[in-house]
């Protein structure tokens, strides 16, 4: 307590730091986008800073003061609409709060600055509504009609739709000043991550690993509008990685691996790090022998033109759907006495890695997840699964862990879901503390023989599900939350959740973290014991990861809430049966 | 108790699933029905396409799908009568992830004589929507009139279920 009494002290400047409202906010620039920590108040980037840590140093909100947490205010949004597969859209937005102006997202990609800085109201300044086509966009969309935040840069607003256009807006008014297509859902591509704005270029990819797409890592000059590159990642014939698929019969060009969440960047050695999507056909892993690089990854890349520095794979010829989309956090750390510059990250597979971030060198690796059965640990020199067969085309881990064709149901723990989702985790650095929002749980698998698409002498078309399979629920997921050492992935301290996370964690100075929960629980626990601090239910499912943002001196957290979960993951879960959903950003403050 | 309950459910089950109906092949019913008729009919389509989004599993043309809807079975290839795809449909199908619709299934016997206690982890999914006698048989009707029974869907088809204000039949517009 009188450690953090006194870290609140040394502190202090910071509770007063909140900028008052100015009538037109600064140009966002990259040297500002350098340094989020001289703008505690703002919340400008989607995870709060570059290196992925979403973690806020307000800490007016703190373990001391947060039972006096409460709802100030409400704002509705929209993009509840129907559309193609979907009866509605999720809220599973990161707001961005410049100077007392908050920019929120829904899922069908309308943009919402908001004027928070009364402290009392939110009063909507201007709405861009991008006009998606939802029938088309959202027969593609595999998993919800999603949209995870905008990009600032300069005076402008860069944001996404679902149909695989970019936007540029005005930040004053919301008028689109110019688009361009991306994504193309005519070939079963959707865009639902936040752009990743470095210097002058806009970074995003694809969803669409379960439509048979080729994924790619796609930069936007936004000074033209224009195409700076596209980095495939599959790489195409004569491409290192290229014979890492061996069918013989060019099944990478339908290879999935696609781009769903937003890349980290380590400005000291200018390079971005990508997490990669699943392979397709997702469950049938004999349709694509071989390692299948780049899918279930993280790539290493150069933001100015996207060549590829290093890359390293989690679970070669995944049969499982082991996307490693989610965010890969950049932290030094001293590991065995030597300072290391690692890119970490708690990956869907159920392992955590550290990897060395300046050549993709494995450091370290640990479960935890609390039941793991497709493989029995980490190869220590190289990171690889225990049981991974460098010789064998197709790997067959644990057995019964995943589909072969002709063989029956097998029991993946974690679930296929993964033991982390795309959900993100928070870092405290003055705790040096990881925060892992998991699903814990088992799920079955059934490999179905992949037919191939027309262009490869078969029956499906274009747009068509590519899963080679299919998954069944075979008994009930729950969550936790964890607190690891990132050096070593040692548990610290957890805390086990009534549902699966889908939402991500936010850390504070105030040493709290606050998290979301299908059931609408939105708490707080205590950083160092993870002991639930403070609660409140927003009645409805919450998607969508908190940030936290000063007004006038006066520290606030908010979140965006509304969704449902769908009927797989609420499977033995009746007490969400009658559940609704809504479109709501939630703010709170003392 | 319990354990005996679950194994005798296959056969219970498999006999209703399984009984050969009568192959329907009705005419095209929007012709032929009273405008009674076609309003149940599209409010069948409305549950199918958005309520209880039949389709993000089925898909559009109820032709049947794999992957994040499970392995959907093709209603257009479907031998079950209209009573067995109400019952399904009501009741879902254990072990599998076909939801139940009927928001009392399993709270008593009603579905196939058992209960969610004695399903244990066979109990099918919550369903994303609950729904009521009359809209089940809505539901039936509507994918008779539309689907069973019927070959490959046409782009005519497509256009019938998505509009005309969407791209979405584009790829399948005849050249």
């Amino acid at each position: 307590m009188r450690k953090l009494s006194s870290a609140i002290a040394l502190m202090a400047p910071l509770l007063i730091a909140g900028a008052p409202t100015p009538s037109r906010a600064a140009d966002m620039t990259f040297e500002r986008a350098l340094n989020t920590s001289k703008e505690p108040q703002n919340w400008l980037l989607y995870y709060g800073n570059y290196q992925g840590y979403r973690f806020s140093p307000l800490t007016a909100i703190n373990s001391e003061t947060v039972k006096n947490l409460k709802p100030v205010f409400t704002v509705a949004l929209g993009g509840l609409q129907s559309g193609g597969r979907y009866a509605f859209g999720n809220l599973e937005g990161t707001p961005l709060v410049e100077d007392g102006i908050m920019y929120a997202t829904d899922g069908w990609g309308s943009v919402y600055a908001i004027d928070v800085s009364s402290g009392t109201r939110g009063v909507i300044k201007w709405k861009f509504d991008p006009g998606i086509d939802r029938a088309w966009a959202g027969d593609v969309a595999c998993c919800g009609v999603n949209n995870r935040g905008v990009a600032l840069w300069k005076d402008k607003v860069i944001s996404i739709a679902l149909d695989g256009r970019m936007f540029e807006l005005n930040k004053a008014t919301g008028e689109k000043v110019w688009e361009r297509k991306i994504a193309d859902p005519a070939l079963g591509e959707t865009i639902t991550m936040a752009p990743l704005v470095v210097r002058d270029l806009a970074i995003l990819g694809p969803a669409g690993g379960e439509f048979g797409i080729r994924g790619f890592i796609d930069a936007t000059d936004l000074n033209t509008g224009k195409q700076a590159w596209r980095t495939y990642t599959i790489p195409g014939p004569g491409e290192p990685g290229h014979d890492t698929w061996k069918d013989g019969e060019e099944h990478w060009k339908h290879g999935g691996a696609p781009v769903w969440e937003t890349a980290t960047y380590d400005p000291e050695t200018d390079t971005i790090y990508q997490g990669i999507g699943n392979a397709g056909a997702d469950w049938d892993p004999q349709y694509r022998p071989g390692d299948n690089k780049w899918a279930a990854s993280v790539l290493a890349l150069n933001p100015a033109d996207g060549k590829i520095k290093w890359g390293f794979q989690y679970t070669p010829n995944d049969p499982f759907d082991f996307d490693e989309i989610s965010e890969h956090p950049i932290i030094d750390a001293k590991v065995d006495g030597k300072e290391r510059k690692l890119v970490v990250h708690a990956a869907r597979n159920g392992f955590f890695y550290a990897l060395d971030r300046t050549d993709g060198a494995f450091v370290a690796g640990k479960q935890y997840v609390d039941k793991l059965n497709w493989t029995t640990g980490l190869d220590p020199e190289t990171g690889l699964p225990a049981n991974y067969d460098p010789k064998a085309d197709v790997q067959v881990y644990a057995a019964g862990s995943h589909g072969m064709r002709g063989q029956p149901m097998a029991t993946v723990c974690p679930s296929h879901f993964g033991a982390k989702n795309w959900e993100p985790t928070a870092y405290n650095p003055n705790l040096k503390m990881l925060y892992i929002p998991s699903i814990e749980g088992c799920d079955g698998l059934q490999t179905v023989a992949q037919k191939d698409f027309v262009d490869q002498g078969g029956p499906l078309k274009p747009r068509d599900r590519f899963s080679g399979g299919s998954f069944k629920m075979t008994g009930r997921l729950y969550g936790s939350l964890k607190a690891i050492d990132p050096t070593t992935g040692d548990i610290k301290a957890a805390v086990r959740l009534d549902f699966p996370n889908y939402a991500g964690a936010l850390a504070t100075a105030g040493n709290l973290v606050f998290l979301g929960q299908a059931d609408g629980n939105f708490t707080a626990y205590d950083a160092k014991t993870l002991k639930q601090v403070w609660n409140f239910n927003v009645g409805t499912g919450i998607n969508a990861p908190p940030i936290s943002f000063a007004v006038n001196g006066k520290q606030y957290i908010a979140v965006l809430a509304g969704s449902r979960q769908s009927p797989f993951v609420m499977q033995s879960d009746p007490s969400l049966k009658f559940s609704s959903t809504t479109s709501m950003l939630f703010v709170f403050g003392l | 108790m319990i354990g005996r309950s679950v194994h005798k459910l296959p056969a219970t089950f498999i006999m209703v699933a399984s009984i050969g109906a009568i192959t329907m092949n009705p005419p095209r019913a929007q012709d032929t029905q009273s405008a009674q008729a076609q309003r149940v009919i599209a409010q069948g389509k409305d549950i199918f396409k958005t309520k209880a989004t039949c389709q993000f599993c089925h898909k559009w043309d109820a032709s049947g799908d794999q992957g994040y809807g499970g392995n959907a079975a093709s209603l257009r290839a479907t031998k079950l009568s209209p009573a067995q795809v109400a019952e399904t449909i009501k009741c879902g199908r254990p072990g599998t992830g076909m939801p139940y619709h009927d928001r009392f299934a399993y709270t008593d016997k009603r579905c196939y004589g058992v209960t969610r206690e004695q399903l244990g982890n066979a109990m099918p999914p919550e369903p994303n929507a609950f729904l009521n006698e009359d809209e089940i048989s809505a539901v039936v009707k509507y994918v008779f009139a539309t689907d069973v029974g019927r070959g490959p869907s046409t782009y005519q088809d497509c256009v019938e279920f998505w509009g005309t204000e969407t791209r979405q039949c584009e790829p399948m517009k005849p050249h």
